[in-house]
């Protein structure tokens, strides 16, 4: 099926930034979360989660092209998969001022995410543009598998 | 003079061509063997639409997308099958049209 290697390497993508945007909602969606997780007996709050990308791992059959000496269609490439959804420690948690929740520490302080609506939105636009990206991609490739069909006409 | 060389061109190419060449019957049991699976791997990315779509419609865990981009995949095999159609049909009707 190597005419459509070029739609499953689109495909690809757009299951990645789909993936991608779940992500994004999941962080959106639990940004006032401050039981996110139980660690001894202590409720953390909800820890913003992103998503890193990798090339996709090659079938054998293309990993057998590189040791034949077939370069060029070993080195192509499968697309792109999601190596891992990390949570994000580096940012700390928002302290806000409110000794009524029932989350307030003995100061009054209550740890929020560290979700920022910002950078989710803008992380989210990203994913969109993406995602059209690829189906522009997609579709030129469509259009060129039809245009070749035209040949002789 | 020009007779006798082509005819001996024609004896020396004969034996290898003998030789070579299936027969008519062989070339159409091959021909026809090469239509089979043509359009059995056609129909497979037909099948394989359909069961895509009736996934996504019972709300089984698939994406959009993949059902579209098999859609897709499935048109495009299906219009160069019909391309070759075209073409044989073509060449067909050509034949037919030659004045015996």
């Amino acid at each position: 099926m190597s005419i459509f290697h070029s739609l499953n390497s689109s495909a690809s993508a757009l299951t990645a930034q789909r993936l991608r945007m779940d992500v994004i909602s999941s962080n959106m969606a639990n940004i006032d979360t401050t039981r996110g997780k139980l660690v001894d007996g202590e409720w953390k709050p909800y820890q913003r989660k992103s998503v890193s990308f990798q090339p996709k791992q090659g079938q054998f059959s293309s990993f057998l092209n590189v040791a034949i000496g077939n370069r060029d269609r070993g080195a192509i490439g499968n697309g792109v998969s999601v190596s891992r959804i990390q949570e994000d420690n580096e940012t700390p948690f928002k302290q806000v001022f409110d000794p009524t929740h029932p989350d307030a520490n003995e100061e009054g302080y209550v740890e929020m995410p560290n979700v920022d609506p910002l950078r989710e939105t803008i992380d989210m636009m990203s994913a969109t543009r993406s995602y059209e990206a690829n189906i522009t991609v997609l579709n030129s490739n469509k259009a060129m598998l039809m245009k070749a069909l035209e040949i002789g006409k | 003079m020009a007779i006798p060389s082509i005819m001996a061109m024609g004896s020396g190419a004969a034996p290898n061509a003998l030789k070579t060449a299936p027969t008519t019957f062989e070339s159409q049991q091959k021909f026809g063997n090469f239509l089979k699976e043509a359009i059995q791997d056609v129909n497979t990315a037909q099948v394989q639409s359909d069961v895509m779509t009736e996934k996504l419609v019972r709300g089984e865990d698939v994406d959009l997308h993949n059902v579209m981009i098999t859609a897709q995949k499935a048109s495009i095999a299906l219009n160069a099958t019909m391309e070759v159609r075209n073409k044989v049909i073509e060449a067909y009707q050509e034949v037919m049209r030659m004045p015996v």
